[in-house]
């Protein structure tokens, strides 16, 4: 039986009262580290859903002084999308995916026996269909994918929001072209930590990439790794190395798979 | 709110009337033979289009003013071209202000002005005419000139008078051929809530005005209720999109109009 929507969503709501001002709940999007909030009546009954989305509108028509105000002074009751799109924890997951497709929404409000009990979001789907990897191997099977990088003349305040905003411990610096030129990670941040980053770019602190192709093997990268005395490798495509990279493999690609439950490191001992 | 501006209304004679639509005459058949596409709006456009209605200009005291024609801005050279041909001088200054959008020009013989709007009609909303002036002559499609008037914040009562014989002269529908084509009107009035906003406000007060003039039979206020509120279903029954929705929730909070600064 497939998985239901009870599966996957996330159990609780994060609230707030129809009367908050919209700078209130960019306020309360970031504190949560969420992208919409559930608008709820005194009882506790949601009202509405009042996401990022919804913010947009205010940055949208703020364009002179007296729209600014305007805006300033609307809340999260009178901008929420409302009523809120419920579907029933027990539905299957695809029902809700059909729905959010159907609808253009992001999120469908959770309920059970007609209560609301949680939020199912397009993340939830999407982390749905994550899969681990099967195999420890080759650089390929482990490594990450998906690249945060950044040209050389990125300024490194921006850089370090950025690392930080997605939570990542490392920025590839690229050509235009896609050709990694280094590499900045928060040790290399290190060095401007105790003065203003001031009119700095990553192209004065970033180091030399330390390269591997994905098809050398997972023991090899520990080699260059410690060798080298570095926590990430830049995988490149030994058939186009200057192309854009494959992706990177870190120490946390590496203890991720360690602690995956096929993995040798979890098997019982004996 | 209808505004008191007295522009555009009063006592104006047969010889005066004649004179501005021999005049557009004159302009529409020098610029088909110069194979330049011009098309007439305003209150003469309203007249041309509506054979059976248009007296009611002449009896509601709706008088012509100027000429105003909708043109692509491609084709402004030509158009320059034809009408310094037939005697009219050009303000190059208001081509240049408004960055190709808008011409004027004057006659010193005749005293006649010519405004000429390139592209689309800007005012208190955008109503853009690319690719449309081709499916009507020598007016503008009868879907623009319905919002030519429905687009106007602080409608006066001569677009009220327009506009009544523009709806009591031609069927609604999906098409352009004789007809006010609400699938366009309905289009983009569901692309921006502003101009919704206004147009649906505006037909709602050419309904009630319609009511007050002795010069229309009951027949003629009847059916231009029926013509109005079937405009308004058929706008209402458009899929809106994403940024209308999210702009009807803010609502009048803020405006949702430009102020329309006159050039001259």
């Amino acid at each position: 039986m497939g998985k239901s929507v009870r599966d996957l969503m996330h159990r609780g709501l994060i609230t707030c009262p129809p009367d908050i001002r919209l700078g209130q709940v960019a306020r309360r999007l970031t504190q949560a580290g969420v992208h919409a909030l559930v608008v709820a009546g005194p009882d506790g009954q949601p009202m509405g859903v009042i996401s990022d989305f919804d913010l947009l509108t205010g940055e949208w028509l703020s364009g002179t002084p007296e729209n600014l105000e305007a805006m300033r002074q609307m809340t999260a009751g009178e901008l929420m999308s409302s009523p809120p799109e419920t579907i029933e924890a027990d539905a299957p997951v695809a029902e809700a995916s059909r729905r959010l497709r159907a609808g253009n929404l992001h999120r469908l409000l959770v309920t059970e026996a007609g209560r609301a009990v949680g939020v199912i979001s397009i993340g939830d789907l999407v982390a749905n269909l994550a899969r681990p990897a099967t195999r420890r191997e080759t650089v390929a099977d482990v490594m990450s994918r998906a690249l945060v990088v950044c040209r050389a003349d990125m300024p490194l305040h921006a850089a370090a929001r950025a690392m930080s905003e997605r939570r990542s411990r490392s920025i590839v610096v690229v050509s235009a072209a896609g050709h990694p030129l280094g590499v900045v990670t928060g040790w290399d941040l290190l060095e401007v930590c105790e003065d203003d980053c001031g009119d700095r770019t990553v192209s004065e602190i970033m180091h030399p990439p330390i390269t591997i192709e994905p098809t050398a093997s997972l023991r090899e990268a520990i080699d260059r790794m410690i060798a080298h005395h570095i926590h990430r490798l830049v995988v490149v495509d030994l058939q186009d190395p200057d192309g854009m990279p494959l992706g990177v493999l870190s120490t946390a690609d590496i203890f991720v798979e360690m602690a995956g439950p096929e993995s040798v490191w979890q098997a019982a001992m004996n | 709110m209808m505004s008191s501006s007295a522009i555009g209304m009063g006592d104006q004679g047969q010889e005066e009337r004649q004179r501005f639509e021999a005049e557009v005459r004159r302009i529409v058949a020098a610029s088909a033979a110069g194979g330049v596409t011009l098309r007439l709006l305003g209150s003469l456009a309203f007249h041309a289009h509506c054979p059976r209605y248009g007296y009611l200009q002449a009896a509601l005291g709706r008088a012509y003013t100027d000429l105003d024609f909708g043109g692509y801005v491609r084709q402004a050279k030509e158009v320059g071209g034809i009408l310094t041909g037939l005697g009219y001088r050009e303000d190059r200054e208001v081509f240049v202000v408004t960055e190709g959008g808008r011409a004027i020009f004057e006659h010193p013989g005749n005293g006649l002005h010519v405004d000429v709007f390139y592209e689309k009609l800007d005012f208190c909303h955008v109503i853009p005419w690319q690719g449309r002036l081709e499916l009507d002559s020598p007016t503008l499609p009868l879907a623009e000139l319905l919002l030519e008037k429905m687009q106007i914040v602080e409608i006066n009562e001569k677009d009220v008078i327009d506009t009544i014989m523009l709806l009591l002269e031609h069927p609604l529908g999906g098409g352009d051929a004789e007809t006010i084509n609400l699938d366009r009107i309905a289009a983009l009035c569901a692309g921006d809530w502003g101009l919704w906003r206004t147009a649906t406000m505006n037909l709602g007060k050419v309904r009630t005005l319609a009511n007050g003039y002795p010069q229309l039979s009951a027949q003629d206020k009847a059916q231009t209720a029926a013509q109005v509120e079937a405009a308004l279903a058929r706008i209402e029954v458009e899929p809106k999109a994403l940024a209308w929705r999210l702009r009807a929730r803010v609502g009048d909070r803020v405006k949702w109009y430009k102020d329309v600064d006159e050039v001259v």
